[in-house]
């Protein structure tokens, strides 16, 4: 007996077109983001710790500012601003590679690695979401900070510039922790290297200027590449645009972000080897 | 069949109290060396605080009217209290894995009275607070800090990094008890992160200006560092400068070890 339906024919049929490297880049960025914000317990202090440090100085430092060494600022949020998107950029940017080492630990990593998406989209994916969330946390201190006397003399153009800078930055610091979840797949180490940030911040000019430091704090400030990079973006807010000004808060993130993208290709590299 | 061993009689009688305390004060106290990583950052923080706080805004000094000329002696004590006070915050977090890993539990079943379960964690506090101020004091003075009142100073420090350990544990205990899980843990942190910042911890109050002025001013943490910082700043040692203090110390410890000692009955009572 023959069945009435014709037969498929034997010939292999045309497979769907691959998924571009865009694409599949763009999905895992929306990800990223979105894990973001399904989760504002992790995003929150990010937000939240920066403005109350940038709070805190104001009130406190207000005398301060006539020290001299001090830049001519009309008030301490002035000065601070640029040290408060500094640190918040270096929080969330820890929560964005703690995310991508939990994806390690609970194999979601391996699922990837096992779909037909592109290695480094995995990872660039990841990136462009820290990178996303760097520029809205420097918009975000920046209008919260404006009603309460904020300054910034480099106008619209100036908080472009600090939005260029802080994603940037956010890409930098990104692949440095992605590459410390690649290499350890923990997100406790990860969570762990946290105070490494903290003390390159600390022993910068983001909260006092070099100028007022004096000895070993001085010189380590003075080599910190965080103290020039603030000090870029701070005279975005305090002098106004300029050359100088641009080429410091962009090329010194610039430079980070090349050399932690390359640790962190590496790491990918070593970790795909070994598994 | 016998053997020839004398049985001996199940001890009925109820764990005195100071056996039970001492026990599981041994054990937080064991802890440091079985589980570093918990115990470090206690150490660390302050330690990384003071040094780092005293070079970023060692300027600071120089306004009219500081209280000393050492940016370190300003801020050694700050640090020495907020490890202090995480030593005590940190009894907390490891009563949350207990109660997480139902070690707890077994706790609670002993014959231990109840009262000791916070005596116990309450002289480990101490005795890792005592630990945190030595070392913060033995590193600052390697970082150019110098008491100026002699060892009498020096001890108001002790004293005050006693009295934020307690309150420190009792406020970790309570919160601990009631929560059952990490929850607490953030909570712990950022309160107590929170009371010791809205202080004079940065700047003498006459320097600051503005909304922080008034919360440092009615926020009894305030009279906490001012203790604290006695023996180390360039003011006379007076009883006017040291009471709020000693009040403040008394009054929380009192009220969160009672905190802590009603959410355990409730924990029991669940």
């Amino acid at each position: 007996m023959t069945s009435p339906v014709a037969a498929a024919p034997l010939t292999p049929t045309r497979a769907p077109a691959q998924t571009s490297v865009i694409a599949q880049t763009w999905a895992l960025s929306v990800r990223s983001i979105q894990s973001l914000l399904r989760q504002p317990s992790l995003v929150i202090p990010s937000l939240i710790f920066p403005l109350f440090f940038a709070a805190l100085g104001t009130s406190s430092f207000s005398r301060a500012i006539e020290l001299p060494g001090f830049p001519a600022v009309d008030s301490y949020l002035d000065f601070a601003l640029a040290g408060a998107i500094v640190q918040g950029i270096l929080f969330g940017s820890t929560t964005g590679a703690t995310a991508l080492a939990t994806d390690i630990e609970n194999g979601f990593f391996d699922r990837l690695l096992a779909s037909p998406s592109t290695r480094t989209g995995i990872i660039v994916g990841r990136m462009a979401g820290g990178m996303a969330y760097g520029a809205f946390q420097t918009l975000f201190f920046v209008l919260v900070l404006l009603p309460f006397g904020l300054t910034i003399k480099g106008g619209v153009g100036g908080v472009i510039g600090l939005m260029v800078s802080g994603t940037i930055l956010a890409l930098a610091i990104g692949a440095l922790m992605s590459a410390m979840a690649l290499i350890t797949g923990s997100s406790e180490a990860v969570q762990g290297a946290f105070p490494l940030l903290f003390i390159a911040l600390f022993f910068s000019s983001a909260f006092f200027p070099r100028e007022t430091m004096s000895g070993i704090y001085g010189t380590l400030a003075d080599l910190n590449p965080v103290s020039h990079l603030v000090e870029g973006m701070r005279d975005l807010v305090i002098e106004g645009v300029s050359a100088s000004a641009l080429a410091r808060a962009i090329l010194v993130p610039g430079v980070l972000a090349v050399i932690s993208i390359a640790v962190s290709l590496r790491a990918l590299r070593h970790r795909l080897g070994a598994s | 069949m016998r053997t020839g061993q004398a049985v001996r009689p199940i001890d009925t009688r109820r764990t005195p109290h100071s056996a039970a305390a001492v026990g599981l004060a041994k054990r937080s106290i064991v802890n440091i060396t079985r589980l570093p990583s918990a115990f470090l950052p206690s150490v660390i923080m302050p330690v990384f605080q003071s040094i780092a706080f005293a070079g970023t805004f060692f300027a600071i000094i120089q306004i009219p009217g500081f209280p000393t000329d050492r940016s370190i002696n300003w801020f050694l004590p700050l640090g020495t209290l907020m490890g202090a006070g995480f030593a005590g915050i940190g009894i907390g977090f490891s009563t949350i894995r207990d109660l997480e890993t139902g070690f707890y539990d077994r706790i609670r079943l002993t014959p231990a009275p109840r009262t000791a379960l916070i005596t116990g964690p309450l002289m480990a506090a101490l005795i890792r607070a005592v630990l945190v101020t030595t070392i913060v004091i033995i590193v600052g003075l390697m970082f150019g800090a110098r008491p100026t009142h002699g060892p009498g100073g020096v001890l108001l420090l002790y004293v005050a990094a006693a009295g934020i350990a307690a309150l420190g544990t009792g406020w970790g205990l309570g919160l601990a008890f009631r929560f059952r899980d990490m929850r607490a843990a953030a909570i712990m942190q950022l309160t107590f992160f929170l009371l010791i910042f809205l202080t004079d911890a940065q700047t003498p109050l006459f320097i600051m200006e503005g909304w922080l002025e008034s919360a440092a001013s009615i926020n009894p943490f305030t009279n906490i560092i001012r203790l604290a910082r006695l023996g180390f700043l360039d003011a006379p040692i007076t009883w006017n400068n040291m009471w709020g203090g000693l009040i403040a110390i008394t009054a929380i410890s009192a009220l969160t070890l009672a905190f802590a000692r009603r959410s355990l009955d409730r924990l029991s009572d669940s």
